[in-house]
């Protein structure tokens, strides 16, 4: 268990800029994702902190030693580090237990010391009726399972994880979001995870770093992310949002067609528009008021209303021809067509700098 | 529950990365590989362009351009070159898919009828065919005249022909294109035909527009390999374009070396013969440099084999027909012959004989030659797998600067032709430092460098079928470059390194154009036998000698197949 510190990192390839002086650290024991669209830089990121790639700038350090510079890449065989791929990338001419035992074997422990870690650590993950079989004999739920004992055995400094359970089916990927986060919960490997489903970002980790075009656009915990974001990019990505773009009337008031907001939290860009973002469940919906709606408040016809259990979904055009999102409960009853009135809580209404 | 461990891993022994000992061994065998090619090349590049005193000139590249020299025999080369490429490619890929892809029945044993074609050295398949088609004494121009009535000097083929160089030519080279073709279609993961399959595409059109692309890598290095080696080979055009009175580049560099020599004028010859192989690899590179096709992942399925319906037996019959003729047909004639004590005599109680087999081993030299040609044999084949894997990794996986150099100089000696690699053998290992003559070793020099290309080719398109996944996997758990190679990477292509190390093995055995330079007396080869038993007139002899050869790389072609069989079985459950 390390602290990794990535610091100023960057590497081109060509002309194009993978990862652009990103700076990011991963404090020991913690379980940090790197979550954002295909093409963003984070699995590139990733090759760099296991070594498999240079960077063309910057530096990475773990407990403070330095591992990765220009020039000076400590190979990936001497980081101590461990990783999961979105192949598995399982050794099909091995058996479950001699991948398992690979990394072992390669630090030349007594054998005997090696097969009792194989059978306990096989019997924590349920993998031990499948001991001596081969790789392309089990499920992908089970070779997911392999390939995390085999990365978790050999108890390294850092765990890297790239899209572990893209290969998996929903159901599956589901169960195995707990169990990596069970695993971390029982070992606490400082960890990297790489993900574009943020809702197994949103499970797994304690921080997640959001990343577009090589850069990191936030770093917060899931719950930071979520109810703090602080661009359109980040709330758009984390959960579905209504954004609202407008005139900036004060410090944290903005006019949005008509629409009068104010923010309680967040802060807009200095000059040019402002952006706000609400996520659609914060919107209440009541009779429309009589006269000219206050602050924070409109009124709008209901344009579509779609029962989801649960909830309700509506989708609210106002008279300025904005479209709002709203989730209710499924108490809460509007017909299609009806004039309604919406209050837009400040406390929920998040100013947004870009 | 071991801190230890993980603390004396890595932190202590951190040496600078130039310092990493798997580099610096694979940095060793770039070297060594540079200095094995680039020694005779040097002088190849030296006599080419100094005349007999040594005088700087381009005098012997003036000559080139004389048609009776050059231009002549270098355009039927190209001709007949191209004529084998196609041949074994239109004869190996429809075998291939059958084989590998349809319901066929007695698919093994089709494949393991191809691969007895290895067995054949080409130009013991020569003088076979010579038996089989010469125009008048050929066995199937006699049965010709006896069954149709004809004439005594009608004939139905006539092997002494440039058609019948390419019919012998590809009958020898289709197997490595079928090796080549059928592994890429084992491996080639069926769910991407399926996914073809139900995007609505007929099977017609699946098979044109995803499994033939698929296949394109291997289909044209097949196609390459053909080429290079009727490009390259000595024996066959030796024993069935001279008495046809014409040449081919090989056979007039060789006459080059009759006396007087002119080997100045033989290394000019040589060097259109390398720039033609390097426009050809460049154009692979081209047609090939911008797809990714990465098939082996870690998972794996059954194939799904395409039901032929009533095809099934007429395709079997087709194939049949073409192994019979190519592989069956010449070994059966070698093997007559190797009874009788002329080639006339028809066959029967009376005319059998052992007198072929008592001449032969009545020789003095034939123990010995034969302990020769399998030490050398086994050695040649074991370094030269081990120098394929190696640089075939270093290119598949850029791991060391200057890895397209390596990728050049593995492939550069195709372009040349025995017989003149063994003239620059000859000169290079005759003087200071390195006076090998009349050992073995010249011998061993001469065959790693020869078998490097088609060894290095075979092990690149493997590489490119490997997931690199699978060997980071390794890295990060610790292993180092090489310690990840042998674990992981060499046992997952098992089966193509042990194809390799047979091509090499048996190569090596039927190596003739530049072992005829580099023997002595106490170094000879049973290839070098052989051809001297022909000098003579000894086809009997040669029969025999020939089966004794295809004896032994039977022998270890089924015990190669059968450790490639072995890894296939536990990496397929």
């Amino acid at each position: 268990m390390s602290r990794l510190e990535l610091t100023n990192l960057t590497k081109h390839f060509g002309t194009q800029i993978a990862v652009d002086a990103l700076d990011l650290t991963v404090e020991s024991g913690q379980l940090v994702s790197l979550l954002g669209p295909s093409g963003c830089g984070k699995t590139t990121t990733l090759r760099l902190v296991s070594g498999f790639a240079a960077p063309d700038g910057g530096s990475i350090t773990v407990a403070g030693k330095q591992v990765s510079a220009t020039g000076i890449v400590v190979p990936p065989e001497r980081r101590e580090m461990s990783m999961i791929f979105q192949s598995y990338a399982l050794w099909p001419h091995l058996t479950v237990a001699e991948n398992v035992a690979y990394g072992l074997k390669l630090r030349r422990l007594p054998r005997a010391e090696i097969e009792s870690r194989v059978r306990v650590l096989l019997e924590t993950m349920q993998l031990t009726p499948y001991e001596q079989r081969y790789p392309a004999e089990l499920s992908g739920g089970q070779q997911q399972r392999v390939g995390l004992a085999r990365a978790l055995i050999v108890e390294p400094k850092i765990l890297l994880l790239d899209e572990p359970l893209s290969n998996l089916d929903a159901n599956l990927r589901e169960e195995m979001r707990h169990e990596i986060r069970r695993l971390h919960d029982r070992f606490h490997y400082t960890t990297i995870y790489v993900t574009h489903d943020q809702s197994e970002a949103m499970t797994t980790s304690d921080l997640i770093a959001v990343m577009k075009d090589g850069k990191i656009e936030q770093v917060g915990s899931p719950h930071d992310i979520y109810e703090r974001p602080q661009t359109e990019f980040v709330a758009r990505f984390i959960g579905s949002t209504n954004i609202l773009r407008g005139r900036r009337t004060g410090e944290h008031i903005a006019d949005c067609e008509g629409l009068s907001l104010a923010c309680e939290s967040g802060a807009f860009a200095p000059k040019g528009d402002a952006i706000i973002s609400i996520r659609p469940h914060r919107i209440l919906i009541g009779a429309p008021p009589a006269g000219t709606p206050g602050p924070n408040r409109a009124i709008g016809i209901v344009e579509r209303a779609v029962y989801l259990g649960a909830q309700r979904h509506y989708i609210i055009k106002l008279d300025s021809g904005t479209r709002l999102q709203i989730l209710a409960s499924s108490d809460v009853v509007a017909q299609l067509n009806d004039r309604i009135g919406l209050t837009l809580p400040a406390e929920h209404c998040r100013a947004l700098a870009r | 529950m071991s801190i230890s461990v993980a603390d004396t891993h890595g932190a202590t022994r951190r040496l600078p990365a130039w310092l990493d000992p798997s580099l610096i061994i694979l940095g060793l065998v770039g070297l060594f590989l540079a200095f094995l090619v680039l020694l005779p090349f040097g002088w190849l590049a030296v006599f080419s362009l100094t005349d007999e005193q040594g005088t700087f000139s381009f005098e012997n590249f003036y000559e080139l351009a004389d048609p009776a020299l050059f231009l002549g025999p270098f355009i039927t080369t190209l001709g007949i070159a191209f004529g084998v490429g196609i041949l074994a490619c239109a004869l190996a890929v429809p075998l291939a898919w059958l084989v590998s892809r349809t319901d066929v029945p007695l698919r093994r044993t089709l494949r393991g009828l191809i691969m007895t074609s290895f067995i054949t050295p080409p130009f013991l398949g020569a003088v076979a065919w010579v038996l089989l088609a010469a125009p008048n004494s050929g066995l199937i121009n006699q049965y010709y005249r006896i069954i149709f009535g004809a004439g005594p000097y009608d004939r139905f083929v006539n092997i002494f022909t440039a058609e019948g160089i390419i019919f012998v030519m590809a009958s020898y080279a289709f197997p490595y294109v079928f090796v080549l073709a059928a592994n890429t279609l084992d491996r080639m993961p069926h769910d991407m035909e399926e996914a073809s399959a139900i995007l609505g595409g007929s099977r017609w059109h699946t098979l044109r527009r995803v499994t033939f692309p698929m296949v394109l890598p291997a289909l044209l290095a097949g196609f390459l390999i053909a080429f290079l080696q009727a490009m390259t080979q000595f024996g066959t055009p030796a024993i069935l374009a001279l008495p046809a009175g014409f040449h081919v580049l090989t056979t007039k560099i060789w006459s080059l070396f009759q006396f007087p020599p002119k080997t100045h004028l033989a290394a000019a010859c040589a060097i259109p013969l390398l720039l033609v192989t390097i426009v050809l690899l460049r154009s692979e590179k081209w047609l090939l440099g911008r797809r990714g096709f990465t098939m082996i992942g870690g998972k794996t399925g059954a194939p799904q084999l395409t039901a032929l319906g009533i095809w099934r037996y007429p395709a079997l019959l087709a194939a049949l027909f073409v192994i019979i003729v190519t592989v069956v047909l010449p070994n059966l004639v070698l093997i007559r012959a190797s009874m009788l004590r002329t080639v006339s005599d028809s066959w029967s109680l009376d005319t059998i004989t052992w007198d072929n087999v008592r001449l032969v081993f009545g020789l003095t030299h034939t123990w010995t030659t034969l302990e020769n040609t399998l030490l050398v044999g086994l050695v040649a084949a074991s370094l030269g797998t081990v120098f394929a894997v190696l640089i075939a990794y270093l290119n598949a996986r850029r791991a060391v600067p200057g890895h397209r150099f390596l990728s050049f100089l593995a492939t550069a000696p195709a372009a040349v032709p025995g017989i003149v690699l063994g003239v620059a053998l000859f000169i290079g290992y005759t003087r200071p430092p390195f006076q090998l003559y009349g050992t073995l070793w010249i011998l061993l020099l001469a065959f790693l460098t020869i078998e490097m290309p088609p060894a290095y080719q075979q092990l690149q398109a493997a590489f490119r079928g490997l997931n690199p996944e699978l060997e980071d996997a390794s890295r990060i758990l610790g292993a180092g470059r090489l310690k990840s190679l042998t674990s992981i990477v060499a046992p997952l292509l098992k089966s193509s390194v042990a194809a390799t190390w047979c091509f090499v093995f048996i190569g090596t055995i039927r190596e003739l154009s530049a072992t005829i330079l580099l023997t002595t007396s106490n170094t000879k080869l049973v290839s070098v036998l052989i051809y001297d038993l022909n000098e003579n007139g000894e086809l009997g002899g040669i029969a025999v000698l020939g089966l004794v050869l295809m004896a032994i790389t039977a022998i270890v072609v089924i015990a190669a197949n059968r450790i490639a069989n072995v890894g296939n079985v536990a990496a397929g459950r």
